[in-house]
């Protein structure tokens, strides 16, 4: 036994006398970062916000990430989002959690799937791809889901219980249909692991991640008929203009933020990696026999409202029947109209607004 | 052995130990136990307890908190399960962790860690017992069965395959002799199932799968072989169950791939279906589907309540669920024929109702390549928070959403697999309805402030509503009229459904909100 085995052992006896509250206490954690605690509270309130470590994304997927989470009922302040954002694109981009996920420890079992899951290597998928190509393409189909003469390998248990060609390897070269005198007999050790970690990649990149979460193409309309209806039925001209405060605005949004930002402006919308910072809702408070204070409001439930005002004071008045509250938002509108647009027009309206650079 | 032979020796066992669960009890309306996810096995989460009511309710106080993380670090998420109580014990779970409790004060009896391979740690809906033993599911595909006693583990058994992106959440359900387990996943293309499990030994007695084998029944509503074989149908959340008909009915999830249909042309039987099944053999007896065909992962898993009520002056055994895709279905349950339908919502994606009762999904409102505004959006104008209905009302009460989003398609290549799309969106409003069930129609809607209100429900004899709003409140409202009596800010939105017991004469409430459990009393008058 050498002695760092030995050191190995030590530790992990030392780890099972502890009881168990402190090797939880020393389990994987967030990188130390500006934004973490942000990311503790708006997340961890529905789930462990540990789940992000091992995931690696570029800025403008976290992004998407995010405002899918707003549109499943995160809460939180447009300021919570973009740190919650700056943190993710900052400390989990895709080469950092790559990072991560070859430390065990960090790993441990918060996202999807086995903890011992392989862990793609770009480069040898990027040779198994080649290999694929020449060897198992013409049965497999191009994206290995299948073709006339193979099945779908996305989906095939050999491949989801293979690591790093564990399975395949003996698969390929004794009890695949066909062996006998073709090339993939003649698979060396290594081109398998390379096969193996394409596979893989194709596997990653079916779960929703990967290449399959962009929209593709929303400009599909009629801008002319757009321009009309943003005139005539829609009634944006009431509040916007095309002149004005949406003078290029489709330099600042690509098609698919300006179809977001037009149906739901108050939500995050992303756009080259920023979500976007609504206009907030502003009320006026007017309790029983007292001046009415307005200001930005803070939050309201059933039974407390709070605003801030105009000198920055944070007030709040416990709600009765006598303590009249007028909210004004000023996406109202927007809401208004999804219950009377049609897809017909928001494809017009998107296109439309394209033309606006 | 049949269940009464079983009941009378578990019975015998039982007078011999003060912790177990006495099998009684699980046939019986909630009062000083809450032995099941559900409270019982009707799904009703009514609790007979009336000694907090709209007059006293003001003085309800705060008797103990229990915070998980001051045990586990910060890995648990929040509280999503629904606590069991059994002789002044509570049982909870969270991903990987159980916990006993003492009902009365709030301390830790024990605290049990599973070292876990992996899976997705989203939220675990609580535990099933038997006698001394107790039964929970974890994110990597096993099921542990644990001595209540001191939370040592009896054995466990793997019920699914964690490299094909299973994972589980669900509670165990003890019906007899039957541990009803189900799964959970949404990655890939995997088939769902439910199983009977051994209580003893932890072997499948039974194994019922969502989708059907070529030629089996339900097989025409699907194009293929391949498809059905990788067609979907999770299941999420626990049974509910008639003793009299011995039929156990489930709700399923939504077919895969989740987003991109038009690799599964058809209904996609029994995915997103009410099925009712034989306890015994795990038979179907018949099914229901809430959203033939559904591309916007609108799981039909919401609890299926029993009601035992009358329908034109006539008696009738029903069922209602108030379905993630914004309708609100009554059905009998012992056939499955269609009573009522109607929307607890207001939706765009239907065409209209068929003769059987179904919405008729419009084409136009799938998921688009250009998007496809929708509303429910992916979220649902309900989801897993358990619903509840009150007999003394005639109510069903759910928190529920209506919000938009638009549905895209983002792998429009020949064969999609997995998502291959989704919704964004957001925003919406919410509000708790009080649905009648002989009518369908909203009888009172309490909105709330903000969107995102999706806390659990209880209602009592007391005729008080228990659930969370839109903030981090747990609200007392009048069950008849909707009025708001009592709240408290707990800090956190309401992340379970609510319960209540009874000991020592005095009437608990307990509430799990964010990473911490919250037990409120109204002490004895006398």
């Amino acid at each position: 036994m050498d002695g760092l085995l030995r050191g190995r052992l030590i530790q992990v006896a030392a780890l099972l006398a502890l009881p168990a509250s402190t090797i939880f206490a020393q389990s994987p954690a967030l990188p130390d970062a500006p934004g973490r605690d942000t990311v503790q509270r708006v997340c961890g309130a529905c789930h462990p916000a540990t789940v992000v470590l091992g995931q690696g994304r570029t800025r403008e997927e976290w992004s998407q990430v995010i405002a899918n989470m707003i549109s499943r009922g995160a809460k939180g302040t447009s300021g919570d989002f973009a740190a919650v954002t700056d943190y993710l694109a900052k400390n989990l981009s895709p080469t950092q959690a790559s990072d991560n996920s070859r430390s065990p420890r960090k790993r441990a079992g918060f996202s999807m799937g086995p903890d011992d899951k392989q862990i793609v290597d770009p480069q040898a998928a990027g040779r198994g791809s080649t290999i694929y190509a020449s060897n198992c393409g013409s049965c497999h189909g191009p994206l290995a889901r299948g073709g006339r003469n193979g099945p779908d390998l996305v989906r095939s248990l050999f491949v989801l219980h293979d690591r790093y060609g564990s399975e395949m390897q003996p698969y390929l070269q004794e009890r695949h249909p066909a062996v006998q005198g073709t090339p993939v007999a003649r698979l060396t050790e290594d081109q398998i692991k390379d096969v193996s970690h394409f596979l893989h990649q194709q596997v990653d990149d079916t779960l929703r991640s990967g290449p399959y979460t962009k929209v593709l193409n929303v400009l599909t309309g009629d801008p002319a008929a757009g321009a009309a209806y943003f005139s005539g039925a829609g009634g944006c001209g009431e509040c916007h203009s095309a002149t004005g405060d949406l003078a290029g605005i489709a330099s600042r949004y690509d098609p698919p933020t300006l179809q977001q930002r037009l149906l739901f402006p108050r939500v995050a919308a992303s756009s080259r990696g920023e979500i976007s910072t609504p206009k907030p809702v502003t009320v006026k408070v007017t309790p029983e026999n007292g001046r009415s204070v307005s200001g930005t409001l803070v939050r309201i439930d059933d039974f407390t409202v709070a605003l801030r005002d105009a000198n920055g004071t944070y007030r709040s008045w416990k709600r009765t029947p006598n303590v009249i509250v007028e909210r004004n938002d000023p996406y109202a509108a927007h809401d208004e109209l999804l219950d009377r647009i049609t897809d017909n027009d928001i494809h017009d309206l998107v296109a439309y607004l394209e033309t606006l650079k | 052995m049949n269940l009464r032979s079983l009941l009378c020796a578990i019975v015998a066992v039982w007078m011999l130990n003060a912790q177990a669960l006495d099998p009684k009890k699980l046939w019986q309306a909630p009062v000083d136990t809450w032995p099941t996810y559900n409270g019982d096995y009707s799904g009703r989460r009514f609790s007979p307890l009336s000694r907090i009511s709209p007059e006293n309710v003001q003085s309800l106080t705060l008797a103990w908190v229990f915070r998980t993380s001051s045990t586990t670090g910060d890995l648990g998420g929040a509280v999503k399960s629904t606590p069991l109580v059994v002789n002044g014990i509570l049982y909870f779970s969270i991903p990987d962790h159980v916990f006993a409790v003492d009902a009365r004060s709030g301390h830790e009896i024990w605290h049990f860690s599973w070292p876990s391979k992996g899976g997705w740690h989203l939220g675990n809906r609580g535990l099933g017992m038997y006698g001394d033993w107790l039964y929970v599911e974890t994110p990597d595909c096993n099921l542990v069965s644990l001595n209540s006693k001191d939370g040592s583990e009896r054995w466990h058994k793997q019920i699914c395959d964690l490299d094909q992106f299973y994972t589980a959440s669900g509670a165990p359900v003890v019906i007899g002799d039957h541990v009803i387990v189900g799964v959970s996943g949404d990655d890939l293309d995997i088939p769902g199932y439910l199983e009977s499990r051994d209580p003893e030994t932890g072997e499948p007695q039974w194994h019922w799968s969502s989708v059907p084998k070529p030629g089996e029944p339900g097989s025409e509503t699907w194009p293929n072989a391949e498809a059905m074989e990788h067609g979907g149908g999770m299941t999420w959340l626990p049974c509910t169950f008639d003793s009299e008909l011995k039929l156990l009915y489930l709700g399923t999830g939504n077919p895969q791939p989740v987003i991109a249909g038009k690799g599964r042309k058809g209904d996609n039987l029994f995915t997103e279906s009410i099925v009712a099944l034989h306890v015994d053999t795990g038979k179907l007896a018949w099914y229901f589907q809430p959203s033939p065909h559904d591309t916007h992962d609108w799981d039909a898993v919401e609890t299926p309540v029993l009601i035992d009520g009358e329908v034109d002056g006539r008696p009738r055994k029903l069922l209602a669920q108030a379905s993630r895709n914004g309708y609100f279905f009554v059905l009998d349950r012992t056939n499955g024929k269609n009573v009522i339908t109607s929307e607890f919502v207001k939706t765009n994606w239907a065409k209209g109702v068929d003769s059987k009762g179904q919405p008729i999904p419009n084409p136009a409102k799938a998921p688009q390549v250009d998007g496809a505004l929708v509303t429910p959006n992916q979220g649902g104008a309900a989801n897993w928070p358990p619903p509840s209905f009150s007999p003394l009302t005639g109510l069903f009460y759910v928190n529920a959403t209506r919000a938009f989003s638009e549905y895209y398609i983002f792998d429009d290549t020949e064969k999609p697999e997995g998502w291959s799309g989704n919704d964004r969106g957001g925003g919406g409003e919410s509000m708790l309805q009080a649905i009648d069930y002989r009518t369908g129609k909203i009888r009172w809607s309490h909105k709330w402030e903000g969107p995102g209100a999706r806390a659990g429900v209880l209602t009592t004899a007391g005729n008080l509503v228990f659930t969370g709003d839109s903030s981090t409140n747990f609200i007392a409202l009048d069950a008849k009229s909707g009025d708001p009596y009592w709240h408290a800010n707990l800090g956190a939105a309401v992340s379970n459904g609510p319960i209540s017991y009874e000991l020592d004469g005095a009437q608990y409430v307990v509430v799990g909100a964010g990473d911490a459990l919250f037990g409120f009393v109204m002490q004895s008058s006398k």
